[in-house]
């Protein structure tokens, strides 16, 4: 091996200028392709309702049902619409199981939902039951098997084996081009790392994918956009910090093992509402020991040490945040929920502010204000939730005088670039530097600048690889956002349209707060670039958000996080 | 759900607002790359507060400096001394206005390409001076303060401008703590950054504004006794020259002609001809701007008039600027002007490459055909072509009065009308003494050396 490594040094002179002048070019051509490959079909799916169930009404009418769970009332938004004076605007909540059982749901409506004449708050509907809601009554029809199978041929097929497998060797040859060069320029001693660290990516899609071909799930297109990013990042790595390569390699394992358990257990709802509860203890315990045995490193106390390990728990938050801001449409009716929800958000918001992490609670306060628009619909109650903010920053700035620090040179870095502004200067520089298509991997200057790897990721990417990189690894997070919202209108179950968004969400806010503080758009807040910035606990969180978006994902053989059946049926239990 | 699916539009909200400050971003990025690439502290361009990257090399292709790191000077301490103060320090004493004006083209940078270039070449900048003309001029000056320069009126490259004092960057002696005065003014660049007082090298500026505004004026006779009397005061003159016309008066280089001629050129005129000819005015060239001189005779008494017009008075002139004004001279009345950074490189690819600039006219050819003329016949009759071998030179010597006990600034100002050497000079002494006998053999020297590498 170390013959291998010094035999490739010695190629330096003479091919690594030539591979560089080739990356250039070929770098963003091949991730441009790859994305291009990746997106087109997530964002292209057919989107047609789905039948899933009749509603049949005294007078014969006979109203479809179109999701997994179903609002019935007058409302004109309600998924089913019963325009009638004794019916409340929002009266109750059908829903549908994985097994194509049906259930319904009283929302604290006035009149109450009948059921083969007796009040009932939730029932098991069985096939005859007569349902009676607001004087009006009405049977449920589900469609048959043989229906439902029809339905699932019909549903859009995700990509096949084939491109999956080409995706993934488009991606692999970028690696084996990445890494060559800097097998040919990183220091000798970190040699050994940055090779495993890019070979042990690989290892892992290669892995990946072939468990999804064992299980017959052939979309791997989110998973693909993941690990590129990741890539980019072992790349700012391998230049900025290469002895850390393999912490990262590790955190991505960790990541794709979040990854996996997150959507298994989204996988069933029944389990997916049980985890919530672990999920709740688990966020809000993160919390409390790192203020409890936290450290405090550059003015927050967001850090956990134990031996070798430096962990922010505060990332891992963010993921049980998600799952404690998801909910059922039935559960979602009721006013009760929506409260327990803003009081344990005031609690984590409470330890934030204790940890003095600005960052961080300005991520969950935005995730807050996405749950909490996607439960109530209620502009007002942002209003007043922004307020409160408002007022709890202009306190927090007085109180701390590092952050009013950073807000007094935004927007005037350059009157003080050897002072508050030297950082931000210096990475604006490096990226005017790089140009459009960088200055090669490994040949930039950003890697002397303090956070290159995490904070102004952005910096050392656009100076290297070039501002086509930049914003083709934006674009994977507008597009994966994009994709999020195209499936929330076939989502089946809010739980997964909460999660996907909330998770969506959060990346965004991340990648708004680090790329544009980075450039002086915005303050600058110390925030990481999901997937790419250096740090464990960014990895498994960014992993984690992933696992919600995926189970948004519901065409057909697309998704492991939703359940799959013989013959291509959609529903039924093995 | 069909709510929930209406609220997802909250992620497309972010969305835009991560499009919209990217998009800003960008916009930002494409109007002030530029300028964020070559802000001083911009760690691929500089290096501290000089420019830090690329080589410099000198006509010949003798390399001068490599900014890289710690800055690497010439091999020779004579070349480091004699051109030091166009490469700047490694401290920041001395600037190098020329290299950092073309920073962006020695970093290669480019909007699109930023500033890679293949193999991390870095910019060679090729400056028009000559290193051996240098180091010749140098050594003429011989430890005297002043300036000599040389440039080609038809190109514009300034082949030599040497500023003396000056040291060996390499070995930077306790300039702080001395107390000889050796080292006064030593991190000026004279010929940019000085005025001195002209003298009779100012009566070329006298004999062409006479020559565009008094008709008659070479008709006219001139009787010198030794002195000119205007009012209570003195002009006086070396000796008594006698009947004189303007020519003899000129290679006489007599004070009372040509306190004469300045009266009937009158201050107003004076002033005009001075601005006309750009005596006093700053050049600029390759974001060098040189020291403005000073002119003035409108509002000043008839005695002062005349002796401006000898170059006395309140007359200030800057070297560079003079030596423009020569070469305007020897180009019939339209010069060029001059530059030092020839061609910059980066790679394979030329970044930049010096245009000549035509300046305005001046004046009509046929007065600076005569002042050529008259100059010339300074040289043939006076001081003797056996000074400039090979070369037909015209020229005017000066004393320039600095009063006190110290001893006069000696100067001498002149060009080459030898088509194969079309060259303008100057050559400018601090308290030297007399200027014909000081300055003319560093000219020849200087000249001679020239020749070789033209």
């Amino acid at each position: 091996m170390p013959e291998i490594f010094d035999s490739l040094q010695g190629l330096q002179g003479a091919y690594l200028n030539v591979l560089i002048a080739v990356m250039r070019f070929l770098a963003p051509a091949i991730a441009a392709l790859l994305l291009f490959r990746c997106f087109r079909p997530l964002l292209s799916f057919r989107r047609e309702p789905e039948i899933w169930a009749w509603l049949c009404l005294s007078d014969g009418t006979k109203l479809p049902i179109t999701h997994w769970e179903n609002v019935i009332g007058r409302h004109k938004k309600s998924d089913i619409v019963i325009d009638f004076p004794t019916v409340s605007r929002s009266h109750g909540v059908l829903t549908r199981y994985d097994d194509g059982s049906w259930t319904i749901t009283d929302t604290d409506s006035s009149g109450g939902i009948m059921v083969n004449g007796k009040k009932v708050r939730i029932w098991a509907l069985q096939p005859e039951d007569v349902i009676s809601i607001g004087g009006i009554e009405m049977t449920l029809q589900p469609i048959s098997r043989r229906q439902e199978q029809k339905l699932a041929q019909l549903r859009t097929k995700a990509s096949t084996v084939g491109t999956g497998i080409c995706n993934v060797l488009l991606l692999t040859i970028f690696q084996i081009l990445t890494c060559l060069i800097f097998m040919m320029c990183a220091p000798q001693e970190a040699m050994k790392s940055v090779f495993l660290g890019f070979c042990g990516i690989a290892a892992m899609q290669w892995l990946l994918l072939l468990f999804y071909i064992c299980i017959r799930r052939t979309s791997f297109e989110v998973e693909t956009i993941a690990f590129f990013m990741c890539t980019m990042g072992m790349a700012v790595i391998a230049t900025v910090t290469p002895t850390e390569a393999m912490k990262q390699l590790i955190a991505i394992a960790m990541g794709l093992f979040t990854f996996l358990l997150i959507g298994w257990s989204l996988r069933n709802l029944e389990r997916a509402k049980k985890m919530r509860y672990l999920a709740a203890v688990a966020g809000i315990g993160f919390l409390v020991i790192t203020l409890l045995f936290g450290q405090e490193i550059y003015g927050a106390k967001n850090w956990l040490i134990i031996g070798p390990l430096s962990l922010q728990p505060s990332e891992l938050s963010k993921v049980c945040f998600v799952f404690i801001g998801a909910s059922t449409m039935d559960r979602l009716m009721k006013k009760r929920n929506l409260i327990s929800f803003i009081v344990y958000s005031v609690m984590v918001c409470g330890c934030l502010a204790l940890m003095n992490d600005f960052g961080t609670a300005l991520i969950f306060f935005c995730a807050f204000l996405v749950i909490a628009y996607l439960r109530s619909g209620s502009v007002g109650t942002l209003g007043l939730a922004v307020t409160a903010l408002g007022f709890a920053g202009v306190v927090a700035l007085k109180i701390a005088p590092h952050a009013l620090r950073r807000f007094a040179s935004w927007r005037h870095i350059w009157e003080d670039p050897l002072g508050a502004g030297y950082q931000q200067t210096r990475t604006l520089m490096c990226m005017a530097s790089g140009g459009l298509f960088g200055l090669g991997a490994g040949q930039g200057y950003m890697k002397n600048v303090f956070a290159a790897d995490s904070d102004m990721v952005v910096g050392t990417i656009t100076e290297e690889w070039g501002l086509v990189m930049l914003v083709l690894l934006i674009f994977c997070v507008v597009a994966l956002a994009f994709f999020t919202v195209r499936s929330a209108a076939v989502g089946r179950s809010s739980f997964y349209t909460i999660g996907s968004c909330t998770a969506a969400s959060i990346m965004l806010v991340q990648v708004i707060l680090n790329a544009l503080g980075t450039v002086d758009v915005l303050p600058l807040t110390g925030v990481t670039f999901p997937f790419i910035s250096n740090g464990g606990s960014s990895m498994i969180c960014s992993w984690g958000l992933l696992a919600f978006i995926k189970a948004a994902d519901t065409r057909q053989n697309a998704s492991f996080a939703v359940r799959l059946t013989k013959k291509g049926g959609a529903v039924a239990d093995e | 759900m069909n709510r929930i699916a209406g609220r997802a539009a909250i992620t497309v909200l972010l969305t835009l607002l991560l499009i919209a400050g990217f998009s800003f971003f960008v916009a930002e990025y494409v109007t002030k790359a530029n300028d964020w690439v070559l802000f001083t502290g911009s760690p691929h361009i500089y290096n501290g507060t000089n420019i830090g990257t690329g080589t410099v090399i000198d006509r010949e292709g003798v390399m001068l400096l490599d900014m890289e790191g710690e800055r690497t000077y010439g091999e020779s301490a004579a070349v480091r001394k004699s051109t030091l103060h166009w490469l700047g320090d490694r401290y920041g004493y001395i600037s190098a206005p020329a290299l950092s004006h073309y920073s962006a083209q020695l970093a290669g940078y480019d909007i699109v390409n930023g500033v890679y270039s293949y193999g991390q070449n870095t910019g060679v900048a090729k400056l028009s001076i000559s290193a051996q003309v240098q180091t010749t001029a140098l050594e003429a000056l011989d430890g005297r303060k002043g300036t000599v320069a040389v440039y080609n009126y038809e190109t514009g490259e300034i082949l030599c401008a040497v500023t003396s004092p000056t040291y060996d960057p390499d070995n930077v002696p306790d300039i702080e703590n001395d107390q000889s005065g050796a080292y006064d003014g030593v991190y000026v660049n004279r010929f940019t950054q000085s005025v001195f007082i002209p003298g009779s090298i100012f009566k070329i500026v006298t004999l062409a504004a006479a020559l565009e505004t008094v008709d008659d004026i070479q008709q006219q006779s001139f009787y010198c006794d030794g002195v000119y009397t205007i009012g209570a005061d003195k002009i006086t003159c070396e000796a008594a020259h006698g009947n004189q016309d303007l020519q003899q008066a000129f290679r006489n280089s007599c004070n009372t002609a040509f306190a004469q001629v300045a009266l009937q050129v009158g201050a107003e005129k004076m002033e005009k001809y001075v601005e006309q000819f750009g005596v006093t005015k700053s050049v600029s060239f390759d974001g060098i701007t040189t020291a403005e001189g000073n002119y003035e005779a409108v509002d000043a008494a008839d005695a002062n008039i005349a002796w401006s017009g000898i170059g006395q008075y309140n007359d200030q002139i800057n070297p560079c600027a003079f030596l423009t004004f020569l070469g305007a001279i020897a180009k019939e009345g339209k010069g060029v002007e001059p530059h030092i950074v020839s061609q910059i490189f980066v790679g394979l690819s030329e970044t930049y490459e010096a245009d000549t600039v035509s300046g305005k006219r001046i004046m009509s050819a046929a007065t600076a055909e005569t002042v050529a003329e008259f100059m010339r016949s300074n040289v043939e009759y006076k001081y003797g072509d056996d000074n400039f071998p090979g070369l037909t030179v015209c020229a005017k010597t000066g004393t320039g009065e600095v009063g006190g006990d110290n001893k006069p600034n000696a100067m001498l100002a002149g060009f080459v009308t030898d088509p194969e050497y079309p060259l303008a000079f100057v050559v400018f002494v601090e308290n030297g003494g007399y200027g014909a006998s000081v300055c003319l053999p560093i000219a020849s020297r200087v000249l001679e050396a020239c020749k070789n590498v033209i």
